[in-house]
């Protein structure tokens, strides 16, 4: 496995019992690159994501994080990465300002740093004037933007979001994106889970999986151009349909 | 009111329970365990007082006296010591509960026909068992009294008497004084309580923290279809759990069931559910879990142990107190519980508790509905 | 790691605080508890209640009749006519006793023989029964040997008389001088009030602590948790020292109300009693920690919070005398922590025990916590699986 990516796994098998939730996934992301997984609920991306952020333990297979092993060296990757989950896991009873604390003082970034990032996190969510709010007043799009400013807080390298977008309207979305965009061109690493069709146009590479396997992995122009399809959700469903031909 | 919805609830309601396999064997197994473990374990009996002798007479006459306090099956005699610091040092360290101090002289003050005094010395930290100690050691020196006495004027009189007076003891409906007798009935009720408002009140406030009960309410669901058919399910498990302590309570500790078995699991149905009205009020009105549980413990469980006659006698509490447990339902399903168990008496005597008992169920119900209705709107 | 302990700690304190049903969990219960065991429960059998069923209607059956009345332990409440009406008051619970005086009594007095009365105690109550039956007796005695000094003292008068000596009766008797030590009116409040301290703090912090980490498990946050750089330790700390305070604040409350406005009275250490409660609290806050890590929801989390905490509570002492129950439930009633926390608190407030006395309590919590802390820490994991 080769330093230069941030993150590899190799034939990563993730088993439930008799359920295999991932079966021998192997995917490369660059540094520095927008990297997407998408497929349908249930087809595997959010127990990939877990097993990459030392939350589950991996049946077989091989994965690095950073250059860490995730089955071995979890801790070690929790310090370099941030994670928004599928239901952005904030303090509801909190304030704003309060949860920012929280986070910064949990990654330990230091007092006179987490001042800094505070305000940019602040203004990068667009919630200055609502620091002293209720986490549970802001409505969804406002949620999403805070959540994703924690996870950055302590400035991480790769960051895995998984589902971030999910029940936010399309507005708030295409601006996620855009701050996402400006992730990645401030060098981070970014991992992105969603069912989204339209936005895996957005990914410079994506994975589709689909029952726990990937059935396609590539840039989206060139994934459109072998299949001669117009947009990635004509490939999902062209893709989708083989595989649900040959499992028949 | 439409069976057909009810009967939709309740479906759904059966399968949350039975494939929530561990809230299952809680709702199953707790009450059992319970039943067993208080069965077996408690027991308000006192007897076999730990107690310390310190004879500072050392004749006959106190030796008989402490044979007496020895022989009873309420005193146990652990040690006989021979300084004060000794009965101080055993009370401190809970080893003993009464101390008997026999005075130098005893044997010759009662020969003189004297009356030599008897210190008794209890520790009051544990006031129950200190109370009944006392009763029973004081009861016992006059005893001794008694037939010193009666010695006495045989020696000096040459006179044959026979003690004038004998009481005739028959002690009714627990023949051999066994606490459990009217502990394990009165358990029934408390598990029964607990396991209600607790099941009950916990699912619905987590169904209010999801979300859910709003969908549900925006249904063309009646409140009173909703609350009956969430409480089909409950009432099942909870009957189970009835049926199973009675005959727990019968084959298992051999409590005897003079009265109906009919009246008791018709009463028991009514009491539980009532239970089961209160706990879906509570939850009504708690919208989360903790508050549920808290509100549900306070107004269920504590009332149900302390206020309902199960353990302490109402009729010593004072006067202000009794009049709260008129509105505990526990207290006269308590009654009726004793009532039917031990004294075998049927509705002809409990028919005021078991009145009492359906009004509660009916009003809990009525209130609890409307609650449910108002959230709605 | 201080900083991440102080960070969760804090979060924990603010959301605590905002809660305005934290409020009321922390005095609520409390209150109810005071109020009952302060006032309500009293479990002294001074004065039975019975029913006089007088079937001979001689001066002597009212002689006895004076004697009960006169104890002190009776009350007489009804005098029915019949065994039927007197057999009713007993099924109603109207009475705890008849005694029923049969119709030959005073003729067999005055005989000389041997006249019984007939004590109904109604059983179902067994401690009530016999001390019932004690006092009876008791009086019944008192009853009798008057009686005989008497007729005693009659005839040897007429002997005397008969034989000109003088003759002194005398009649011996034993007294009994009772010292209550601790708690000279024997008042139930001084019992059980000491021991509602134990209650609301076990109940409350192993609750608490059960509930706060579930409810984090169900939102999702526990897993926002997991992935940063917090260790199991410090995690553990964080959400579970605002519970310990909550315990140590409802110590002090408790006691406060105990002492003013019960007059319980506290003849030991403070100090001592905020040293143990340190050492309960790490069994509680680890019993509700172990909760925590075997349940997914709150529901299961209050039902194993609960599946402890009831017979903790009733096999510790509190209402239930430990040394009368079967030798089985004595042994598993030493592992109970609440039972060692009970029998300190009453040592602190009614004896003025010291550590010399309650040492091998202390230790025992020390042990207990430290085992369950360790058991909740092994089981506490920053995995899902």
């Amino acid at each position: 496995m080769s330093s230069a990516s941030a993150v590899e796994t190799l034939d990563l098998v993730k088993r439930f019992g008799d359920f295999v939730a991932v079966d021998r996934v192997s995917i490369a992301i660059a540094r520095g690159e927008i990297f997407g997984f998408l497929g349908p609920n249930g087809a595997g991306k959010s127990t990939t994501i877990r097993m990459l952020c030392g939350l589950l333990t991996p049946t077989s297979g091989r994965a690095t994080v950073g250059g860490f092993d995730v089955a071995t060296q979890s801790e070690a990757i929790k310090r370099n990465i941030g994670y928004m989950s599928q239901k952005f896991s904030l303090y509801d009873d909190l304030e704003v300002e309060e949860n920012i604390d929280f986070f910064g003082g949990i990654y330990g970034v230091r007092k006179q740093r987490l001042q800094e990032r505070k305000d940019y996190v602040l203004r990068m969510a667009g919630l200055e004037d609502r620091r002293h709010s209720m986490t549970r007043e802001l409505a969804g799009g406002w949620k999403q933007r805070l959540a994703l400013g924690c996870a950055i807080l302590h400035e991480p390298p790769i960051l895995f979001l998984d589902e971030p977008t999910s029940g936010v309207d399309p507005i708030a979305r295409r601006n996620f994106w855009d701050l996402i965009y400006r992730l990645s061109e401030a060098g981070h690493t970014v991992f992105v889970s969603t069912h989204y069709m339209d936005e895996a146009e957005y990914c410079r590479r994506l994975a589709l999986m689909y029952g726990g396997r990937v059935i396609a992995l590539g840039r989206p122009d060139e994934l459109k151009r072998e299949l001669g399809l117009r947009s990635m959700e004509d490939v999902f469903v062209e893709l989708i349909g083989r595989e649900e031909r040959r499992a028949s | 009111m439409n069976l057909r919805r009810t009967r939709a609830v309740a479906r759904k309601e059966f399968l949350h329970i039975l494939r929530d396999p561990r809230s299952l064997a809680l709702a199953l197994a707790v009450p059992l365990f319970l039943l067993l473990l208080f069965g077996f374990g408690l027991t308000l009996d006192v007897d076999r007082i730990p107690t310390l002798v310190y004879d500072l007479d050392h004749t006959p006459a106190s030796r008989e006296l402490i044979a007496r306090f020895d022989g009873s099956r309420y005193f146990d005699v652990r040690g006989y010591v021979d300084n004060y610091g000794a009965i101080e040092r055993g009370i401190d360290r809970d080893q003993c509960l009464l101390a008997v101090v026999i005075p130098k002289g005893f044997a010759r003050e009662l020969d003189a026909g004297r009356r030599p005094a008897v210190q008794l010395i209890l520790d009051g930290s544990d006031s129950n068992t200190a109370s009944i100690a006392r009763g029973y050691a004081e009861s016992l020196l006059a005893g001794y009294g008694f037939d010193v006495q009666a010695g006495a004027v045989q020696r000096k009189g040459g006179i044959d008497l026979n003690a004038p007076v004998r009481p005739e003891l028959r002690v009714l409906y627990n023949s051999r004084l066994e606490s459990k007798n009217y502990i394990v009935p009165g358990l029934i009720a408390v598990i029964l309580m607990i396991i209600a408002a607790l099941i009950t009140s916990l699912t619905i406030a987590r169904e209010w923290e999801t979300g859910a009960m709003e969908e549900l309410l925006s249904t063309p669901l009646r409140p009173s279809e909703l609350v009956l058919g969430k409480m089909a399910a409950f009432f099942t498990l909870g009957f189970v759990d009835v049926i199973t302590s009675i005959a727990v309570g019968v084959l298992v500790f051999g409590v005897p069931l003079r009265g109906s078995p009919l009246l008791l699991m018709a009463s028991s149905a009514i009491f539980l559910f009532g239970a089961m009205c209160q706990g879906i009020l509570v939850s009504a009105l708690a919208r989360s879990q903790l508050l549920a549980y808290q509100i549900g413990m306070i107004t269920s469980f504590l009332p149900g142990f302390l206020l309902s006659g199960f353990v302490y006698s109402i009729a010593n509490m004072p006067p202000a107190i009794q009049v709260v447990t008129y509105i505990v339902p526990a207290r006269y399903f308590i009654t009726i519980l004793k009532g039917i168990y031990l004294k075998g008496v049927g509705l002809d005597v409990l028919w005021g508790e078991v009145l009492f008992l359906i009004a509660f169920a009916l009003l809990v119900f009525f209130v609890a509905t409307r609650k449910m209705r108002q959230k709605v709107a | 790691m201080w900083r991440r302990v102080f960070e969760i700690f804090r979060k924990e304190l603010r959301q605590a605080l905002r809660e305005p049903r934290m409020r009321i969990v922390l005095f609520v219960p409390p209150l109810i508890q005071l109020i009952v065991f302060g006032y309500a429960v009293n479990l002294d059998v001074n004065v039975a209640r019975i029913a006089w069923l007088d079937m001979d209607h001689t001066a002597a059956a009212r002689d006895l009749r004076a004697a009960f009345e006169g104890s002190g332990h009776f009350r007489i409440l009804a005098n029915p006519v019949s065994e039927r009406d007197a057999q009713m008051l007993l099924d109603r619970g109207d009475v705890q006793a008849v005694i029923g005086v049969l119709p030959n009594f005073g003729r067999e007095l005055d005989r000389g023989a041997t006249a019984p009365v007939q004590v109904l105690v109604d059983g179902t109550d067994s401690n009530t029964a016999s001390l019932i039956s004690s006092y009876t007796t008791q009086v019944i005695s008192g009853f009798a040997g008057r009686r005989m000094v008497n007729e005693q003292r009659a005839k040897l008068v007429a002997s005397t008389m008969a034989a000109g000596t003088a003759v002194n009766p005398g009649a011996p008797s034993v007294d009994a001088r009772t010292r209550v030590w601790f708690n000279p009116d024997l008042l139930s409040r001084n019992y059980f009030v000491p021991g509602v301290v134990v209650n609301i703090v076990a109940l409350v912090t192993i609750m608490l602590t059960a509930m706060a980490i579930v409810r984090e498990k169900e939102i999702g946050t526990m897993e926002q948790l997991m992935v940063t750089p917090v260790r199991p330790l410090e995690l553990m700390l964080g959400k579970t020292l605002p519970f310990a305070l909550a315990g140590f604040f409802e110590v002090a409350l408790i006691t406060g109300a105990a002492l003013i406005v019960f007059g319980i009275p506290f003849r030991g250490s403070p100090l001592l009693l905020m040293a143990c409660s340190a050492l309960f609290l790490l069994s509680t806050v680890g019993v509700g920690l172990f909760v925590s890590t075997v349940s997914e929801t709150q529901q299961q989390a209050v039902m194993g919070a609960f599946f402890f905490f009831a017979p903790a509570f009733m096999l510790s002492g509190f209402a239930f005398p430990i040394r009368n129950m079967p030798l089985a439930v004595q042994i598993l009633s030493y592992l109970d922590p609440v039972r060692y926390f009970i029998s300190i608190v009453r040592g602190i407030f009614l004896k003025g025990t010291g550590v010399a006395e309650l040492w091998p309590h202390m230790l025992a919590l020390l042990l207990y916590g430290t085992l369950i802390l360790g058991a909740s820490a092994l089981r506490f994991h920053k995995r899902l699986d």
